[in-house]
C-alpha cells in the first residue's frame, strides 16, 4: 500500500566515486514491494523543491550485509538533490513515499535470463536477482557505463549472477564499446531469452531495437523527471504504442516504470 | 474554542478556505491514499475539454529554484469521461468539487460549460483562459481583457453554475483582466495562473522543455501572486480565491490578508500530497491561537499603511 512516511537514515554508505547505497528504516512496506518499484524521496529542509524518483536497490534479504529492518537505495551523486541525499548520516531523517510503480515481472518459464544494465541504471537489479535465485533461477549480467568508475556493485554482481559481462565506453574495464555489442552476440545464437534493461534513455532504446528485432521479450525500467511519482502531474509521461498501433502517452510513474519494449513508440 | 473555517466565494459554501489547484490534483481521487478528501474547503480537477488530449510530448517539467516549470499540454480524460467516471464517484465526499474547464474556441468553451451544466456534485466552474486561441492565431485567451470577457460572456450563457475566472499573471495590468471578468458575470477570480518562463539546457544549447517554454509554479511566483491579489482587491468587488507557491497557513495567510476570501494550493501537493489538508488544520491552529473566531475576520485586513 503506498504511503507517505517520514523515515530516519541508518546508513549512507561512500561506495566511491560518486556512488552511494543509502540505508534507511522499513516502516513495513519491504515484503509488500517489488523489484524495480521505486519511492520518492526527499530531504527535509533542503533547498530542493521536488522529492526525487529512485528505485527500490535492497529489499529484505537481497544484500547479507545489510542492517535489519531497513531497504536500501543505490545512487550516483549527479544535481543538487543526489548531493544533498549524500550528506545525510545515521539518524537523518528522510521523506520517502512509496512504494510506486509496476515492478519486474516473472521471467517467461524455461527462458534463459538476461539482465542489461547501464551505470547507476543496475539499482533494481541486486533486489531482482535475489529474487530469482529464490525462485531457483539464474541470471546473466551485462553491465556497461562510461567507465570503470561508474560499475556500482559490479563485486555484487560478479558473485549473485551467473556471469557478469562488463563494457566500458573507453575501455577502463572489460571490453571498450557498448553493452549493445555482447546483447547482438547473445541474440544471434539464439534460444529462449527474456531480457530485462534499466539505464539512460539512449542505451534502452538501442536494447530495445535489437530485442524487438529479434522477437525476443524485453521489458524496460524506465526513467523520467516527475514531479510527483502517483500519476497526478503527468511530467514523466513516454510515447507508446496503444491498442491500435496509434501512439499515445503512458506514465512511468503508474504504467510504468517497466514497460515492455514492444510497446514503446519512441 | 475551535475556529470557524467556513467561507463563502459568492454563493458556493466552502467548509475551509483551502481548496487544491487544477493541473495538480488530478482529479481527486487519486489522492485518498494520502488524506480525505472530505477535510479540504474543495478541489479544482485537472482542465476538461470537449475531448481527451494527449498532451505535449515530453520532456514535460523541470525543476527552478523554488519552483518547476510544467508545459503538460492540458492532457485530460476529456469532459465526458470526467462525467462519467470520475465525478460519480466524487459525489460521495463532502467537498466542493470545481470543475475547471478550458477549450480552443470560444465554442469548446461553451461545449464544455453546457455539459456540465446541471451535473449532481459540480460545486463550480473554473475558466481556465490560459490556453491559445487557435481562431485566432494561438493567441492566449486570458492575456487580453477583451478576449478575456468574450470568452466569459459566452460560458455565463452557457451554465447556470457559480462561475469562477482564472486569471493569468503574463498580463501588462491584472486590474483589467479581472474587472473584464467580473463586468461579464463572473462570480469569482481565481488568481494567479502560471508565469511562462523557460529554461535552457546549456550543452545541448536547447530549451530543456520539448513545448520550449513552460508555466512556473511553486514558492518562487508567491511574492508575485500575493501583490496581484493586492492589486484586484482594489480593482473588483467579486470574491477572489488565491493562488501562487502555498506551501503552509502562513503561506495562506498572506493571501487571505491580501483579499483572497479562500485560497488554492498547487506544487506542493505533488511533494507532499498531504498538504492542503496540513495548510487547513495549521490554519485553524494559527486563528484559535489568537483567539479569532472565524477565518472570515481576516480576509482582506492588511494594513498597508502609507503604501496603499
Amino acid at each position: 500500500m503506498m504511503s507517505d512516511f517520514a523515515t530516519t537514515v541508518v546508513r549512507n554508505v561512500d561506495l566511491g566515486r560518486g556512488s552511494f547505497l543509502i540505508e534507511f528504516e522499513d516502516p513495513g512496506i519491504g515484503p509488500t514491494m517489488r523489484p524495480a518499484q521505486f519511492f520518492m524521496i526527499g530531504v527535509p529542509g533542503g533547498d530542493v523543491l521536488l522529492r526525487r524518483p529512485f528505485s527500490v536497490c535492497g529489499l529484505p534479504g537481497t544484500f547479507d550485509d545489510a542492517t535489519p529492518g531497513t531497504l536500501q537505495v543505490l545512487y550516483r551523486v549527479y544535481g543538487r538533490a543526489t548531493s544533498l541525499l549524500s550528506s545525510l548520516r545515521r539518524g537523518a531523517r528522510l521523506d520517502v513515499l512509496g512504494p510506486l510503480g509496476c515492478g519486474f515481472e516473472a521471467p517467461d518459464a524455461g527462458a534463459q535470463i538476461l539482465l542489461v544494465a547501464g551505470g547507476i541504471g543496475s539499482a533494481p537489479f541486486p533486489a531482482f536477482l535475489k529474487e530469482l535465485s529464490r525462485a531457483g533461477r539464474k541470471a546473466s549480467m551485462i553491465y556497461g557505463a562510461r567507465s570503470a568508475a561508474e560499475l556500482p556493485l559490479l563485486d555484487w554482481f560478479g558473485a549473485h549472477a551467473e556471469r557478469v559481462t562488463v563494457t566500458t565506453d573507453d575501455g577502463s574495464a572489460g571490453a571498450k564499446g557498448l553493452v549493445t555489442a555482447p546483447l547482438s552476440e547473445r541474440l544471434a545464437r539464439g534460444g529462449p531469452l527474456h531480457v530485462y534493461a534499466c539505464g539512460p534513455n539512449p542505451m534502452l532504446k538501442a536494447v530495445a531495437r535489437l530485442a524487438v528485432e529479434a522477437e525476443v521479450r524485453c521489458d524496460l525500467s524506465l526513467e523520467a523527471p516527475m514531479a510527483c511519482g502517483f500519476g497526478v502531474c503527468l511530467g514523466c509521461v513516454v510515447p507508446v504504442k496503444g491498442p491500435q498501433g496509434e501512439k499515445r502517452f503512458e506514465r512511468v510513474c503508474v504504467e510504468g516504470p517497466v514497460m515492455p519494449a514492444s510497446r514503446m513508440a519512441w | 474554542m475551535t475556529p470557524d473555517l467556513s467561507v463563502e466565494v459568492g454563493t458556493v459554501r466552502l467548509k475551509n478556505p483551502v481548496l487544491t489547484a487544477s493541473g495538480t490534483f488530478g482529479y481527486g481521487l487519486e489522492f485518498q491514499p494520502f488524506l480525505e478528501l472530505a477535510e479540504l474547503g474543495g478541489l479544482v480537477t485537472k482542465g476538461l475539454s470537449p475531448r481527451p488530449r494527449r498532451g505535449n510530448p515530453p520532456e514535460r517539467i523541470v525543476e527552478t529554484p523554488a519552483g518547476m516549470l510544467n508545459a503538460i499540454g492540458l492532457q485530460n480524460v476529456g469532459v465526458d469521461a470526467f462525467l462519467r467516471d470520475k465525478l460519480p464517484k466524487l459525489r460521495a465526499f463532502d467537498t466542493a468539487v470545481v470543475a475547471n474547464v478550458f477549450g480552443e474556441t470560444e465554442a469548446e468553451y461553451v461545449e464544455v460549460c453546457e455539459k456540465l451544466d446541471g451535473a449532481a456534485g459540480v460545486a463550480a466552474i473554473e475558466l481556465n483562459l490560459s490556453c491559445p486561441n487557435t481562431e485566432c492565431g494561438g493567441m492566449i485567451f486570458g492575456n487580453d481583457a477583451a478576449s478575456l470577457g468574450a470568452i466569459t460572456r459566452a460560458c455565463r450563457r452557457a451554465t447556470k453554475l457559480p462561475m469562477w475566472v482564472k486569471l493569468s499573471p503574463n498580463v501588462t495590468d491584472i486590474r483589467e483582466t479581472a474587472r473584464a471578468a467580473e463586468a461579464e458575470g463572473a462570480d469569482a477570480v481565481t488568481l494567479v495562473n502560471t508565469f511562462v518562463g523557460m529554461v535552457v539546457d546549456v550543452e545541448r544549447r536547447r530549451p530543456v522543455l520539448a513545448n520550449v517554454s513552460g508555466g512556473l509554479s511553486g514558492p518562487a511566483i508567491r511574492p508575485l501572486a500575493v501583490w496581484m491579489t493586492w492589486q484586484v482587491r482594489g480593482a473588483v468587488k467579486i470574491p477572489i480565491v488565491g493562488m501562487g507557491g502555498i506551501m503552509t497557513a502562513r503561506d495562506a495567510l498572506e493571501f487571505l490578508l491580501a483579499g483572497a476570501t479562500a485560497v488554492q494550493t498547487g506544487t506542493v501537493n505533488f511533494v507532499t500530497p498531504s498538504s492542503a489538508v496540513t495548510v487547513a488544520r495549521d490554519l485553524s491552529a494559527w486563528l484559535s491561537k489568537r483567539g479569532i473566531g472565524s477565518v472570515r475576520e481576516i480576509v482582506g485586513t492588511l494594513d498597508a499603511g502609507r503604501a496603499s
